[in-house]
């Protein structure tokens, strides 16, 4: 399989940000976490990355590998054009050592549209029903998926010029729940999306959350379609 | 640059990134006509200066590279106004799953040909001159 080159990014010393390079042994079907380990493991134990399930289901081993942000689990070597195969921390988040970076601005964006569902009636003794042709049966499937990777949020270039901004995964998610015919907090939710500063009408449609977005979830369609549903928002809230 | 390497970087642009690269040129022509409305509008206020102040003003774009220059204010706006209907179109919600197609062919492809359609006469008519 050959020997790749990576150029890993390390945490600044005195300031000045610095990477390492290693030359690595691949093996088949390798993916960058597999790498990483590797160079760990043979030749600089004292480098951090963060990981959990390597099965692209957890979102912790996001990273900005060849200047897009991706999945390490999910990304095969062989799949990468670059001559020197570059990993860096994802953008727009705090770096805490070498890879592993701070989730926190993140987080802080997603807690402010409420993402928990807020029911209707938390008394009600039976299941609600969601007709299979409301809004929310035909959009859930392909929309809440995500697994809060951040990837979309450090590939938006508008959050990178503007701290206010929610970003994509936190819009997808209150798109979701304001087509939920089960939840009770749209009201609040639509004055937060409709913020000059923090909400929808800052997205330029740049499609880099689109393209990131590790589980395909078209980000940016949510936040074009609560765009258009913005113009009349008493029929979301009447769902 | 060798052919491989054009060829990867326009299938990475095309393919990936046609979203933030048609920002980039939304923002780029939006500059360049804003840098030629100022001058617009400067050459246009030498008019209350009188004929002669005017009449000096105008000389100075008599100069072959101003009719080059007609031609790339074409092209630019060409973009830029082709460019803004593609965003005005995705901001309702029209096409905004084919984005890519509608930069790359909509306003790159029938912008080019539009351009063409301008450019070619204003060039043989201003620059050499033809039928003249």
């Amino acid at each position: 399989m050959g020997i790749r080159t990576f150029r890993v990014a390390r945490s600044p010393h005195n300031g000045i940000s610095r990477s390492d390079r290693f030359e690595v042994l691949l093996e088949d079907r390798m993916t960058v976490l597999d790498a990483l380990f590797r160079i760990q493991r043979e030749q600089d134990a004292t480098m951090s990355f963060r990981c959990a399930c390597r099965v692209g289901m957890c979102g912790t081993c996001a990273m900005y590998i060849d200047r897009v942000p991706r999945l390490a689990c999910q990304t095969r070597v062989i799949t990468l054009r670059s001559r020197v195969v570059s990993v860096e921390p994802l953008p727009n988040l705090p770096v805490l050592k070498d890879l592993v970076v701070s989730l926190d601005p993140f987080f802080e964006e997603w807690k402010k549209v409420r993402p928990a569902l807020h029911p209707l009636d938390g008394e009600a003794g039976e299941l609600a029903r969601i007709p299979a042709d409301s809004a929310y049966a035909r959009h859930a499937p392909r929309k809440r998926d995500c697994i809060t990777c951040g990837a979309c949020f450090s590939a938006c270039g508008i959050r990178a010029s503007n701290r206010n901004y929610l970003g994509p995964a936190a819009i997808n998610k209150a798109f979701l729940r304001l087509l939920d015919p089960r939840d009770g907090a749209k009201r609040e939710r639509l004055r937060i999306l409709n913020d000059e500063h923090q909400g929808i009408w800052r997205c330029h449609t740049q499609f880099n959350c689109t393209v990131a977005c590790p589980k395909g979830i078209d980000l940016t369609d949510s936040i074009v379609r609560l765009k258009r549903a913005m113009l009349r928002p008493e029929r979301l809230l009447r769902g | 640059m060798s052919e491989d390497a054009a060829r990867k970087l326009v299938e990475k642009y095309r393919w990936q990134f046609s979203g933030m690269l048609a920002w980039g040129v939304q923002r780029v022509t939006g500059l360049l006509l804003l840098l030629y409305l100022l001058l617009h509008v400067r050459t246009v206020h030498k008019l209350s200066e009188g004929p002669a102040a005017f009449d000096q003003a105008m000389a100075f774009f008599r100069h072959p590279v101003f009719k080059l220059l007609e031609i790339a204010l074409l092209g630019t706006v060409i973009l830029h106004a082709l460019n803004g209907v593609r965003i005005t179109l995705i901001d309702l919600g029209v096409g905004h799953q084919r984005h890519r197609q509608l930069f790359w062919i909509f306003a790159l492809g029938a912008g080019a040909l539009i351009f063409l359609a301008g450019a070619i006469p204003i060039f043989l008519a201003s620059v050499l001159k033809v039928g003249t």
